[in-house]
């Protein structure tokens, strides 16, 4: 049987596939069936009946809900019938019978599914006379959700996305009947990485965020395409400005990354685009209090500096959020002052703001993998940092692709919170707490019976930066062997993809503290970057930019690193600035820019050109399309290069997929001995979070997972302790988790303060008597 | 307050009868209202822990089905029923006589805790009508003057567990199932529900 159906839709022939819902068929064709409930990416209910059209049945004509069944061959369907209509009005006036129409004050009025349907198909009056139901409008379900069930139409959007997308079904319909809303259970707020989605796909304006509210009304709205940077993935987004201040971030529904799902992390990181602590002058440091100097002072500042200094050594410390376009400046940039022999020819001066990188899996002998490989694959192999905070929609995908029968094996021990989705964990009693493989790979039959001779996408990268990478070649080795492989290498951090493919030889912190001189005479940049914080070699960096001759630092925020700078310059941020990024599947994609540059910012890239050019160097760049345009000529092909042109093009959400070379050759770490496991955590005290009102709270908790072996070995018995480490305290909650081998706790890296530890020392964690106990006693 | 252990055991040999511990959510519920009269927030923490979904959900079920009471009754639940078959059975007379003997308007508990009075829909009786239920037993075949001796019989005597085949023997009429099932120990029985007519005593 083919899998191809033809259908007549009101005296139309339509063709779809086998098992295709009615409302979908329909959508294809161009057909539109009024809806509430159905939503593609999510599986159906008919619960809100808007959807309902009339078939021809062995029994006569029949009205059914078009979300619930499957188009068949020879199916005739109405769906603007006189029942059809009669049924739609009647539906909508059920449905008003309850609604409260402060449409008004309503932030979803504008773009609302329900005010639009009723207006388009909807009776035009009711004849309800009674009381509404009343509710307390709104309560806060979490820190970022606000609900109002008053305005709500039970079509079980949020509930449904809870349990089978994010899987954590923390809102469901409490009562029955009349008295039927949505809500929490009492004390267990929505605390979920992807709350923000159902405030998205709520069809009324019952669900809302905090940082939206009654900020602007949809039609005062300017919107542009872009792709958010919070991690590797490259989700697509919608930026949405009102009198030049960005408000909202919504999901794009891009088939092949995010399917148009956000992480709450990137839907609300934007408030700090208008933080009052926003740097937006250049500052000087002048005998240790920074002063307001204008650009042409900064620049003469600059180059009397490196000039002065004879033959400094330059190096440059780059964040991860900047664009291809930025990187390729950089790098251009650092390359000139190589050429000029301010520093050996062989030796690269730019460090990326990222302990040990390892080398990972480029080059021909490795193919790599999109996520769409994720769906097609038999088999997915995880081992890699924290997937659920660090690259939040991966998961999603990792969790569709295993609801739709594909196998997932883990390896330990970062990523527990997948454990129950895998059908093969393997733990402690395989990998040691320092992540070498205790056991011949090969002698495992369950992880055999999965991966041998099948199609396997393997997600990879070093858990911990303290891990040797010997581990991951030797099952990189292994899946190679066994298996039809495809990789995608995990490097979690924003646009680390294009830092490597644009910058010529990336290394990390180590090299850079290692190759530093102090005999030397020392100029360094740091670019997006606060190394000082959140680095294993925080104190070393802090100690060596304090000794640097000179210290440049780029930035939007003043932070621990910039405080060190004998020069702040201002820089755009996400919003502001137009290029690309590329993501972890080598996906090249556009940022637009959307926002006027606040203050005196500059882009990355108009500093260093303005530098180059008063040290009297040939780069010259009047706007960021030339540097695109100079950046892609470099690739090897001709064809779907990325440029602007290629990107900008209506409805690409594909992007680009282009392999340009990536050339990483850093050493490997030492053997270290963890005990201490230092995870980054989605949120945390990044000066983008902290200046983001609606979310700066979210990274506070301070505290630490362990077994309940290694808890009952420090005898603890309540759910706080104090960590110690040398001179370093910290008051933490003490969360169980058993999937973790014995003797490993796990602590939070980017939280405040947790920078200070060592993972490779000794700790004790001690007994804390809880606030209770204290106030009673 | 956590369940005692002997609730524990008992809720995890009802979960062992079926192939997904979430099948179990219904009967659990029960034994959460054995414990308290009603399903507390304390015992949905219980239930959620045990079956491995989150307490919202075992909540919404919860509240979802009208037997399982969200605030504590008193002792003794009084269920009359006012659905159809009852109704032309003379139910509206055996209603007004155990409101007027308790005092209490729909869904009231009194004062001592001992009476809640409702009023529910069909609880599967219509054979034996009028019926009524003392904490979910069934009890057939009232008259309006059964019902008020009923009563009585429970605030004198205030039984510690409710029987019905007792009590269908003291005050019932005519009856269409025998209601008691062979665990007799109120509602924490493993699985409510009953056995059709005569079945019990084969069994014996």
């Amino acid at each position: 049987m083919s899998d191809k159906v033809t259908f007549t839709v009101d005296g139309k022939q339509l063709e779809g596939k086998q098992g295709q819902l009615l409302i979908e068929a329909c959508e294809e064709s161009g057909i539109h069936i009024p809806r509430f409930c159905w939503h593609k990416r999510l599986d159906p209910v008919g619960m809100c009946r808007m959807c309902l059209v009339e078939i021809d049945t062995p029994r006569g004509k029949a009205l059914v809900p078009s979300c619930t069944t499957q188009i068949t061959d020879e199916l005739s369907v109405e769906t603007e019938s006189e029942v059809v209509k009669k049924a739609q009005e009647g539906v909508l006036e059920f449905l008003l019978i309850n609604h409260p129409l402060d449409c008004p004050i309503c932030d979803k009025a504008g773009e609302c599914p329900l005010q639009d349907q009723t207006m388009a198909y909807g009776p035009g009056e009711s004849r309800f006379i009674e009381e509404k139901r009343h509710f307390e409008k709104p309560i806060p379900i979490s820190d970022i959700v606000l609900l109002d069930r008053e305005r709500c139409i039970l079509c079980a959007r949020c509930t449904r996305f809870s349990e089978e997308i994010s899987g954590d079904p923390l809102i469901e319909f409490i009562q029955r009947g009349n008295k039927t809303q949505v809500n929490t259970f009492p004390d267990e707020p929505f605390k979920s990485y992807f709350s923000g989605n159902t405030v998205q796909i709520c069809p009324v304006g019952a669900l809302t965020a905090t940082s939206y509210r009654f900020k602007a009304r949809p039609w005062d709205l300017k919107k542009v395409s872009s792709t958010c940077n919070c991690c590797s993935l490259g989700c697509s987004v919608e930026l949405n400005v009102s009198q030049n201040k960005m408000l909202r971030i919504l999901g794009e529904d891009n088939e092949y990354t995010n399917q148009g799902w956000l992480s709450d992390k990137g839907r609300y990181n934007f408030e700090y685009l208008h933080s009052t602590n926003r740097l937006l002058s250049i500052h000087s440091k002048e005998n240790e209090n920074f002063e307001n100097i204008n650009i042409s002072e900064a620049n003469e500042k600059i180059t009397k500096k490196i000039q002065e200094l004879g033959n400094p050594d330059i190096k440059f410390i780059i964040g991860a959020n900047s664009t291809n376009e930025e990187y390729f400046v950089i790098n251009k940039f650092a390359n000139l002052l190589n050429r000029n022999e301010f520093l050996g020819k062989d030796n690269s001066n730019v460090y990326f703001a990222d302990d040990h990188i390892s080398n990972g899996y480029f080059g021909d002998q490795y193919e790599n993998a999109t996520f769409e490989d994720l769906d097609s694959s038999d088999a997915i192999v995880v081992w890699a940092e924290d997937i659920k905070d660090n690259l939040p929609v991966l998961y999603l995908r990792i969790k569709k692709a295993v609801k739709n029968g594909v196998k997932l094996v883990i390896f330990g021990h970062t990523n527990t919170a997948l454990e129950s989705l895998a059908d093969l964990y393997i733990g402690s009693e395989v990998i040691s707490n320092n992540f070498e493989i205790q056991k011949e790979l090969s002698n495992i039959k369950e992880l055999k019976n999965i991966i041998n001779g099948k199609k396997v996408t393997t997600i990879i990268g070093k858990s911990t930066p303290l891990q040797q990478k010997k581990s991951l070649d030797t099952l990189i080795d292994y899946l190679q062997k066994v298996s039809d492989l495809k990789i995608l290498n995990c490097f979690s951090k924003a646009n680390t993809f294009g830092a490597l493919q644009q910058i010529d030889q990336l290394k990390g912190l180590n090299e850079f503290c290692t190759e530093y001189e102090n005999s030397k005479k020392n100029i360094v940049f740091t670019i997006g970057a606060n190394p000082v914080n959140a680095s294993f070699f925080g104190s070393q960096i802090k100690d060596i930019l304090q000794e640097a001759d000179y210290v440049i630092s780029l930035d939007i925020f003043k932070n621990e690193t910039t405080e060190l700078a004998n020069l702040i310059l201002p820089t755009t941020a996400f919003g502001e600035k137009e290029g690309t990024i590329t993501n972890m599947e080598m996906r090249v994609m556009k940022q637009n820019k959307i926002l006027p540059d606040p203050g005196s910012t500059l882009s990355e890239w108009e500093y260093l050109v303005m530098i180059a050019k008063s040290l009297g160097e040939d780069i010259n760049y009047e706007n960021v399309s030339e540097i695109n345009n100079e950046l892609v000529s470099q690739y090897k092909t001709t064809v779907n290069l990325p440029t602007f042109d290629n990107l900008n093009k209506p409805s690409n959400l594909f992007g680009i997929l282009h392999e340009k070379e990536i050339n990483l050759n850093t050493n490997d770490v030492e053997k270290n001995n963890i005990s201490l496991l230092m995870v980054k955590r989605l949120y945390g005290d990044s000066s983008t979070q902290i200046n983001s009102q609606s979310i700066s709270m979210l990274g506070s908790e301070r505290f630490i997972e362990l077994n309940s072996i290694t808890l009952n070995k420090y005898g603890i018995q309540s759910n706080v302790a104090t960590l110690t480490q040398g001179s370093a305290s910290f008051f933490v909650n003490i969360k169980i988790n058993n999937f973790l081998p014995d003797n490993l706790v796990i602590a939070p890296i980017n939280r405040r303060g947790f920078e200070k530890l060592d993972p490779t020392k000794e700790f004790d964690i001690k007994e804390t008597k809880n606030m209770k106990e204290l106030s009673v006693n | 307050m956590r369940w005692e252990t002997q609730r524990l055991e008992k809720a995890k040999q009802i979960i062992k009868m079926y192939p997904q511990k979430r099948s179990a959510l219904g009967p659990l519920l029960y034994l959460a209202q054995d414990k308290d009269g009603y399903i507390s927030n304390e015992s949905i923490v219980e239930i959620s822990s045990l079956v491995g979904i989150t307490e919202v959900q075992v909540q919404s079920v919860a509240s979802f089905y009208s037997m399982y009471k969200q605030e504590p009754t008193g002792k003794y639940l009084l269920s009359v029923c006012k659905s159809i078959s009852c109704e032309i059975s003379n139910s509206s007379e055996v209603i007004e006589s155990v409101k007027e003997f308790t005092g209490l308007s729909n869904n009231e508990t009194d004062d001592q805790n001992l009476f809640t009075y409702e009023s529910v829909e069909c609880i599967g009786a219509c054979g034996g009508a009028p019926a009524v239920q003392v904490n979910y037993e069934t009890i057939e075949g009232l008259t309006p003057d059964k019902a008020i001796d009923l009563c009585s019989w429970l605030k004198e005597t205030e039984p510690k567990v409710i029987v019905a085949d007792e009590l269908q023997e003291k005050f019932g009429g005519v009856k269409s199932f025998d209601w008691a099932i062979e665990d007799n120990t109120g509602t924490s029985s493993p699985v409510p529900g009953f056995q059709t007519y005569d079945t019990l005593k084969e069994k014996k």
